[in-house]
């Protein structure tokens, strides 16, 4: 089990505007986070002497912790790229940061992700091709289309087929969604949805339709994490990581395991085990939502709902702020907007510190975020804990 | 298409080219899989044969793409197509695609052989459902 040190703590976050970011660049989105996160807890780039970044997938190039840190300025003793995959990567840059400070690398570390992936996207093209993703393209691209849609779209019809999930579980996802991204002034989708909007958005990949899939954005995000002893020096309270977890078992759809097989179960039973808790202890969660299968998948492997039951749990409004366990507060990815998984980790440091306005969960302490990767290729996943509100 | 192919895959390749499905035994612990690798994925053994499939198997399962991100050129004009995934009666799994267009009457569990399908150059092995 992964040691975690109980004296470093999560003291700020800070968001870009997510959308068409026009004329604003890859690493210039990443700075603007950066400096967000850094007023958030009132803190200037002359304190910082750690950074990790996840390049942006769209125009990726090396080094690129590097490019952030030259951008900024910044020279500092630790410095790292970190990319797992997907949504996994914003719990992994945590716990790199966690690890540096903890080793004595650095004290104030900030981790970060942003990128124009929509308006920088390079021309004449139209998604992202999958082996940018997930490699395998010799044995996939021959076969589907190179894009990820279709092959979580294998999975969700193999689900549906071992669990009786049905269609309108998946439209539940989106909808509760959609309600909770009305709430959050920086989503991109701004209309309601209902169940019927759902089932008559036109057909992607089945059994996916347009509303079972994400919406790609330009946008950025950043979190600060600090030596307990420095947030004690300067009266910042901070959020706990309890416990944290990743598993791996594959990358491309090529290689995709089958669903007993997937690392999600496991992941799930060592993150409560080593935080010592179960799901009916979570106050607030978030979890990967790249389509909606995602989200019927860790309800039910997490054990908030058994299986083939997220859709009735959802519609109970089990998931729903106001509910057992209001999870995805933000909209996700499929209602806030989609560019890496850096947000989910944002809005539950936010939830724990009393910050979410009008989508706030009453006295949010314990939070759980888990990210995926690849075709449901690795989970990662983190509970945290906040100061008493 | 043209993604490059090692030593190693074109084998898999070539034996397409030549109408068969070849896949990789591994001879320390006995098992076959797929795609092709220098080493067995169950048990790290390099000690491989290559050894020709029956290339029959049942729908693992599936998905009728209607949007075409990516691939070919012609595929934009191909939609619905289905991709599927192959369990092969021989053990391993294979993600591949249906000949033809999408039939609503697809489903999980059914039987289908090698349907193999010239494409760009490039011998591929598609399915198609028998029975």
């Amino acid at each position: 089990m992964p040691k975690l040190n109980q004296d470093v703590v999560i003291v700020g976050t800070g968001e870009t505007p997510v959308g068409r970011l026009h004329g604003v660049s890859g690493v210039e989105i990443q700075a603007w986070a950066v400096r967000n996160a850094l007023a958030d807890c009132g803190l200037t780039l002359r304190d910082v002497d750690g950074l990790v970044s996840q390049q942006p997938y769209n125009l990726p190039n090396s080094g690129y912790c590097l490019t952030v840190a030259e951008y900024l300025g910044l020279r500092i003793p630790y410095c790292a790229t970190l990319d797992i995959a997907g949504t996994a990567t914003s719990v992994g840059m945590l716990q790199q940061a966690a690890w540096a400070i903890e080793t004595g690398h650095c004290e104030v570390a900030v981790c970060v992700h942003g990128e124009n992936s929509v308006t920088g996207r390079p021309k004449d093209t139209h998604g992202f091709a999958l082996q940018i993703f997930a490699g395998g393209e010799e044995f996939e691209a021959p076969f589907g289309p190179p894009s990820p849609p279709a092959h979580y779209a294998l999975y969700a019809q193999r689900y549906m087929h071992e669990y009786g999930t049905r269609q309108e579980d998946f439209g539940a996802v989106a909808v509760a969604h959609r309600n909770h991204a009305l709430l959050n002034d920086n989503a991109v989708m701004k209309k309601p949805i209902t169940l019927e909007d759902y089932m008559a958005s036109k057909p992607i990949a089945s059994p996916f339709k347009l509303l079972d899939c994400s919406i790609p954005v330009d946008g950025g995000g950043a979190v600060v994490v600090m030596s307990g002893k420095r947030a004690r020096k300067l009266g910042l309270k901070g959020i706990r990581m309890r416990s944290i977890v990743e598993r791996v078992t594959h990358n491309a759809m090529v290689g995709g395991v089958a669903i007993d097989e997937l690392g999600l179960e496991p992941a799930a039973k060592e993150l409560m085990n080593s935080a010592g808790i179960g799901p009916e202890d979570i106050d607030v969660a978030v979890v990967h939502d790249a389509f909606t299968i995602s989200v019927i998948l860790m309800l039910e492997t997490f054990g908030f709902a058994k299986r083939g039951e997220a859709g009735d749990y959802i519609r109970a409004g089990h998931a729903s702020l106001g509910g057992k366990c209001p999870l995805n507060t933000h909209g996700g990815l499929l209602s806030q907007g989609h560019f890496g998984g850096f947000l989910h980790t944002l809005e539950i440091i936010r939830q724990l510190q009393g910050k979410c306005g009008r989508r706030q969960v009453e006295g949010a302490r314990i939070g759980m975020v888990s990210g995926g990767g690849g075709i449901f290729a690795v989970t990662s996943g983190m509970i945290m804990e906040g100061p008493a509100q | 298409m043209n993604v490059p192919h090692s030593s190693t895959t074109a084998v898999f390749w070539d034996a397409c080219k030549a109408g068969q499905l070849k896949l990789q035994h591994c001879q320390d612990c006995d098992k076959p899989f797929y795609y092709p690798r220098t080493a067995c994925p169950s048990c790290g053994g390099t000690r491989l044969e290559w050894r020709q499939m029956k290339g029959t198997g049942t729908i693992y399962s599936f998905s009728h793409v209607h949007l075409a991100l990516g691939g070919y050129k012609s595929w934009e004009a191909e939609v619905p197509f289905t991709l599927v995934q192959i369990q092969l009666d021989e053990g391993p799994r294979m993600l591949s695609r249906l000949v033809g267009k999408a039939e609503e009457s697809v489903k999980i569990g059914d039987r289908v052989t090698v349907a193999f399908t010239e494409r760009e150059g490039e011998t591929l092995p598609y399915f198609r459902r028998t029975g």
